[in-house]
């Protein structure tokens, strides 16, 4: 079970890497949660000010918009590696490192964070109950920002 | 090129955004002059509280003293300069230097330094203070220079922005919290407030945020934050017919406001739900039915403080533009508590802001992109002038010294610019 969790947070990862949003959308349960948080320490979304902050119809927003001609802000698209390693894995529940590198429109960024990942076994699979993402530079200033990480 | 030449009937110079000789000279007699926004007094509520901000091009130190008055500090030492304080906020007795212990109260007096005896005379030197610091109930503005009108004669017109605020909170008062989001963008800080109350762009710039939420119909019937953020997106999906309808309201000093958003159901309208009914009946219970339902009619969405405050009443939000170059923006996003409401009213506060305005947002993104490309446009030599004349013919004066435009009409950019004029060239 241990490597079967820490393979579904992998290819999590892949398939943003793969802009197969559609896809990465799915693995997410119907009342699953993404969140980036603009504070490591929040306990809950009621505290603070999130960078992302989506329940999944939310999430299916942004998902049809990464699939849109028309998203300014992909044009052109990002190109991402998500680099996941010092995996934990718990009961339904893991802990890794993330760092992403993006490239787009001529400029290189990086985004540096710890993510758990808790999730559910449903009868389709593994599913995402929560992500969340708790960059190490939070509370900076941020350009915009067009995929997940 | 003399700066007064950088405008001129109904047109702009492309100088005024890319030069950082302009730049240079915008923080010297706006950004010395102007009263900027500094912070809330919530945030320092008790004697030694204090927070780090900016003031333009200085960075400051707003500080609550022993006898609960508002100081605004450099945060420089006074003798070899070091930066004293660098958490963003804490509670203090005094002011240490860590470089050579010169120690200061709260007020920036010196209380004493390691050696005096080497001094030939006793050295009173303090950490500099903001010429004035002013609270327009509550919300703290700091202004680099020593003469000028007053906080609330410089307000003007749009001080009924931050009533409106107040007015919309059951126990009279309002309070910061959840932190703060913080943007960039490698573009000048005037696109921003241009582009605040440029009600053309939307349907444009905002098209594949409208287009996805209508393709996700359901989310319409969904929880309520989910609901209020639907409804945000779908607004900009509007044509410029309906935009017409959205008056821009704009006031001397370069102040302006877009009206008429609820009323015409543009964004988010009130909704029936249980909490917020709740909220009205407390709004009742403080104002009466008569001004609670005036209250809630305030239909702007960005009331802008000039140069860089856009203040949202309805959604208890600031949004605080920080220029740092020419070509370089940052913007602060902070939220308040509608003291006395419910928790639930606060957690929809907070996910509007997160929706709206963070640098992850569907809608906040585009607009960054666009700000970046008009950046990278504007470095061409293609043409200096750039046109901002649109519904110029339509500009009606106000008995109150207020113009009145259409939605429509670039009359906020001419507007801003009558006063950045003013301040560059006196």
């Amino acid at each position: 079970m241990k490597d079967e969790l820490e393979a579904f947070v992998l290819a999590e990862a892949r398939l943003l890497d793969e802009r197969r949003f559609s896809d990465w959308l799915a693995l997410f349960a119907e009342d699953g949660v993404y969140w980036v948080p603009t504070n490591p320490r929040q306990a809950s979304p009621q505290e603070a000010l999130s960078l992302f902050y989506e329940p999944k119809p939310l999430l299916a927003m942004r998902v049809a918009r990464l699939e849109r001609p028309d998203m300014h802000v992909q044009s052109p698209a990002s190109r991402t590696v998500h680099h996941v390693s010092a995996v934990e894995v718990g009961d339904l529940e893991v802990r890794s490192a993330l760092v992403v590198a993006e490239w787009r429109a001529g400029d290189a960024r990086w985004f540096a964070a710890r993510v758990l990942h808790r999730l559910r076994r449903e009868a389709q699979g593994l599913r995402i109950v929560l992500k969340r993402v708790d960059l190490i530079d939070s509370e900076a200033p941020q350009r915009a920002i067009a995929v997940p990480l | 090129m003399n700066v007064a030449d950088l405008w001129r009937a109904n047109s702009v110079h492309r100088a005024a955004y890319v030069d950082p000789g302009v730049f240079a000279l915008e923080q010297e007699r706006i950004f010395r002059r102007a009263w900027l926004y500094v912070g809330h007094e919530s945030e320092v509520p008790q004697p030694g509280d204090y927070v780090l901000r900016r003031l333009g091009p200085d960075e400051v130190l707003l500080v609550r003293g022993e006898d609960r008055s508002l100081a605004l500090l450099h945060n420089r030492c006074a003798h070899r300069g070091a930066r004293i304080v660098a958490q963003p906020a804490g509670n203090t007795r005094q002011f240490r230097c860590p470089y050579h212990a010169w120690t200061y109260d709260l007020d920036g007096r010196l209380l004493g330094m390691p050696l005096p005896e080497g001094y030939a005379e006793k050295i009173e030197l303090g950490l500099a203070r903001v010429a004035r610091v002013e609270s327009y109930r509550g919300f703290v503005f700091g202004s680099h220079a020593a003469q000028g009108p007053g906080l609330a004669e410089f307000l003007g017109g749009l001080a009924s922005a931050f009533d409106n605020m107040l007015d919309r909170a059951p126990a009279g008062t309002v309070s910061r919290f959840g932190g703060e989001l913080r943007l960039e963008y490698r573009g000048n800080w005037k696109m921003f407030m241009e582009n605040a109350v440029d009600l053309v762009h939307p349907n444009f710039v905002h098209r594949s945020s409208v287009e996805a939420a209508r393709a996700q119909p359901q989310a319409l019937a969904a929880d309520a934050m989910t609901q209020q953020g639907a409804q945000m997106f779908l607004a900009n999906g509007l044509r410029a017919p309906e935009w017409d309808k959205v008056p821009l309201h704009a006031y001397p000093g370069g102040h302006v406001y877009m009206g008429g958003f609820y009323r015409s159901g543009v964004i988010a309208p009130e909704r029936a739900d249980p909490a917020y009914e709740r909220y009205r009946a407390q709004l009742v219970e403080r104002h009466g039915a008569e001004k609670a339902a005036a209250v809630l009619a305030v239909d702007r969405f960005n009331n802008l403080v000039w140069p860089t405050v856009s203040v949202n009443s309805r959604f208890a939000a600031l949004r605080v533009v920080q220029p740092l170059a020419a070509d370089r923006t940052m913007v602060e996003v902070q939220c308040f508590r509608l003291e006395g409401a419910e928790a639930a009213m606060h957690d929809l506060t907070l996910q509007f802001v997160n929706l709206a305005a963070s640098p992850a947002s569907l809608v906040a993104s585009d607009d960054l992109e666009i700000f970046e490309r008009c950046q990278r446009g504007l470095q061409s030599a293609a043409s200096d002038w750039i046109d901002v004349h649109r519904g110029a013919l339509a500009d009606r004066g106000q008995p109150d010294g207020s113009t009145l435009g259409s939605g429509t009409s670039e009359l906020a950019i001419r507007h801003q610019f009558a006063t950045w004029l003013q301040y560059m060239t006196r």
